[in-house]
């Protein structure tokens, strides 16, 4: 119907889908909005994560101003933060290039909404309608050249980085923006390199495909190591982030390409950079763990299963809720004997998550067994040897394997806040010499070494 | 008829960047109009159902080299470069070559238009490696012209190291 419109006004040559299909087609683009999402989420866990390691406290005074403070562990921080670069002033200096000193801050935002494209967030889905057998990719951009566009587009995000940093017209910034530019030409280069040997194995740059071989397979780590190795370092230098930040070390250039920015315009870098780690984490874990894939269930076994496979993730979800009440429990006990001036405060509010907590975790749980009782996949039509399910199963084993993903991706993510927190910050010298001695040689040796591998095992390839 | 409007969008993209480059007063707004002239050659690559192309078009063009060009200009980014004369009449002795190119180009799509399937995928990741690589092929194949490039490149990297250490010792004997 849909498509109908579209052809009557437009008169362009679409393809024939039913609703759902277009329904689905269209919802897909809201995936753009995930790596948005994850800042939020990010930023929390690298405050965390930093107090952890420090073995300090962390964020813990700003709080909503209700039931005597909530502050949800620091997560009330970010939004205070927010609200800070919204009201900061927006400062221009006099001398900076006037549009491009705006506009450059954006473009690697901008890229950040448009790499989500080449991520396969789930299994094509596969469905019956009436006469034909429906069929929706599980990437936005469901093309050959995959991966590749991906990497296109974010050799384009350093741009902003430059830009920036030549508009601001200061030196500090402008020897950051070339430091910057420097580390992304040198580890572009064997980030490209490393994934060759998976591509040669997966035989495509398709990341559905990537993904499917690993399924019928075995995970890119346990064939790839050294790959993964120097991709996921190259990716932590491509991110910039310690201990690969000499593009803004304090020390030595202030604060680099961003050392004139200001309120939100300095807002975007920040929250550009974890952007950039979220999209990073997926890409690795959609390339070296598997993607949306659960380890020894294939997705038709999934979408046969796919009662089951809620009810766990329900059940995972209300067990950890449980864990959540308990632990308040033992806070609000330890919290009680200290003696703390602000008792009553704290208790009111771990009398509050206790509560909400100790309700969602029962509800969540018989949410569980109710799916698991009602639910139920009917049996597969075969067509042509492959099962195919109603739509609805295809959906929510679908929904099972972006949570799979982003588990996954969460993962990587502390990664990177781990190995920001533990290693110093390299020196300029040293950045270059891994970057052009170890890790580019390191992905050539493994790129030979796989092909002869490949050629001995496959015989055709 | 959707293509036709991404063409026309390319197309002007492409012109207006190549006019800029020609009449940037700074040499990096230049540069920065050859990236928006390649990024939209890509698409219209990736229109002619090339998308390969189309993709590493931007990956290495738009963003490996441009991006050195634009390192360069930032290094050697000096005061001067504002008296740079916006135009120069000895170009205008260079202008019959492109106008050549484009009536050569024109006088051959008039008289001998080229056929082709514009449904036909041509320049996907696949077809240009089974073009490129496939050693059973009996016609005329590309795969060892591949090599020589490679090898011709591999030559082209190890001489400029070669030219820049010489330089370096030399420099640290002078001293």
């Amino acid at each position: 119907m849909i498509d109908q419109i579209i052809q009557m006004t437009l008169n362009l040559d679409m393809p024939q889908m039913s609703v759902l299909e277009w329904i689905i087609t269209l919802g897909k683009f809201a995936f753009v909005f995930i790596p948005l999402a994850f800042i939020v989420v990010m930023i929390f866990m690298e405050r965390k994560g930093a107090s952890l390691i420090q073995d300090r406290l962390g964020p813990n005074r700003s709080a909503l101003p209700v039931f005597g403070g909530l502050r949800f562990f620091g997560f009330v921080h970010n939004f205070t933060d927010g609200i800070k670069l919204f009201t900061k002033e927006t400062f221009i200096p006099t001398y900076a290039h006037k549009v491009w000193y705006v506009v450059a801050p954006g473009i690697g935002f901008l890229v950040a909404f448009l790499t989500p494209a080449v991520i396969p967030w789930f299994a094509p889905l596969t469905w019956w309608t009436g006469d034909h057998i429906s069929q929706v990719s599980g990437m936005i951009i469901d093309s050959d050249t995959g991966i590749l566009l991906m990497f296109a587009l974010s050799s384009l995000s350093i741009y902003g980085t430059a830009m920036s940093a030549w508009a601001s017209n200061s030196k500090y910034a402008l020897l950051g923006g070339m430091r910057a530019t420097a580390m992304m030409i040198s580890y572009e280069v064997s980030m490209g390199l490393s994934l060759m040997g998976i591509f040669l194995l997966a035989g495509s740059f398709n990341l559905q495909h990537i993904v499917a071989w690993q399924e019928a397979h075995v995970w890119g780590i346990f064939v790839q190591p050294v790959a993964f190795f120097v991709f996921l370092t190259s990716m932590i230098a491509e991110t910039g982030r310690a201990p690969f930040d000499v593009a803004e070390s304090e020390s030595e250039i202030v604060a680099g390409y961003h050392l004139e920015y200001s309120a939100m315009r300095f807002g975007l870098f920040y929250m550009g950079e974890y952007a950039h780690i979220v999209i990073a984490s997926i890409i690795i874990a959609t390339l070296f763990l598997g993607g949306y894939a659960i380890p020894f269930v294939s997705t038709d076994l999934l979408r046969a299963h796919v009662d089951i496979a809620l009810a766990l993730c329900l059940g995972g979800l209300g067990t950890m809720i449980g864990g959540f009440h308990l632990m308040v429990r033992r806070w609000k006990k330890v919290y009680a004997t200290m003696g703390a001036k602000d008792a009553g405060t704290r208790n009111r509010e771990y009398s509050f998550l206790q509560f909400t907590s100790g309700v969602a975790s029962p509800v969540v749980l018989a949410l569980a067994v109710a799916v698991f009782f009602l639910l139920n996949p009917m049996a597969a039509t075969t067509v042509d040897g492959t099962p195919i399910f109603p739509a609805w199963v295809s959906i929510a084993a679908a929904a099972v394997q972006v949570v799979v993903l982003i588990a996954k991706a969460f993962l990587f993510c502390w990664i990177w806040i781990w190995v920001r927190w533990t290693l110093p910050r390299f020196r300029y010298d040293q950045v270059m010499s891994l970057g052009w001695k170890i890790l580019l040689n390191l992905a050539l040796v493994n790129l030979v070494v796989t092909a002869i591998i490949a050629k001995l095992v496959t015989g055709v390839r | 008829m959707i293509s036709i409007i991404y063409f026309s969008l390319f197309a002007s993209i492409a012109m207006g960047c190549g006019l800029y480059l020609l009449i940037a007063k700074h040499p990096l707004y230049g540069a920065l109009a050859l990236i928006g002239n390649m990024i939209s050659l890509a698409g219209i690559y990736s229109l002619l159902s090339a998308p390969f192309l189309g993709v590493v078009q931007i990956l290495t063009y738009a963003g490996a080299i441009m991006m050195l060009v634009v390192f360069v200009i930032m290094v050697l980014n000096t005061a001067h470069d504002h008296e740079v004369p916006r135009f120069d009449w000895r170009g205008v002795y260079l202008v019959p070559v492109p106008a050549a190119l484009a009536l050569l180009l024109l006088a051959l799509v008039y008289f001998n238009s080229p056929v082709a399937d514009a449904t036909a995928l041509r320049g996907t990741a696949q077809n240009i490696s089974q073009f490129m690589f496939d050693t059973s092929r009996t016609d005329n194949g590309y795969w060892i012209l591949f090599e020589f490039i490679g090898l011709l490149l591999l030559g082209a990297m190890v001489s400029a190291v070669l030219i820049a250490k010489k330089r370096l010792s030399t420099h640290k004997e002078d001293v």
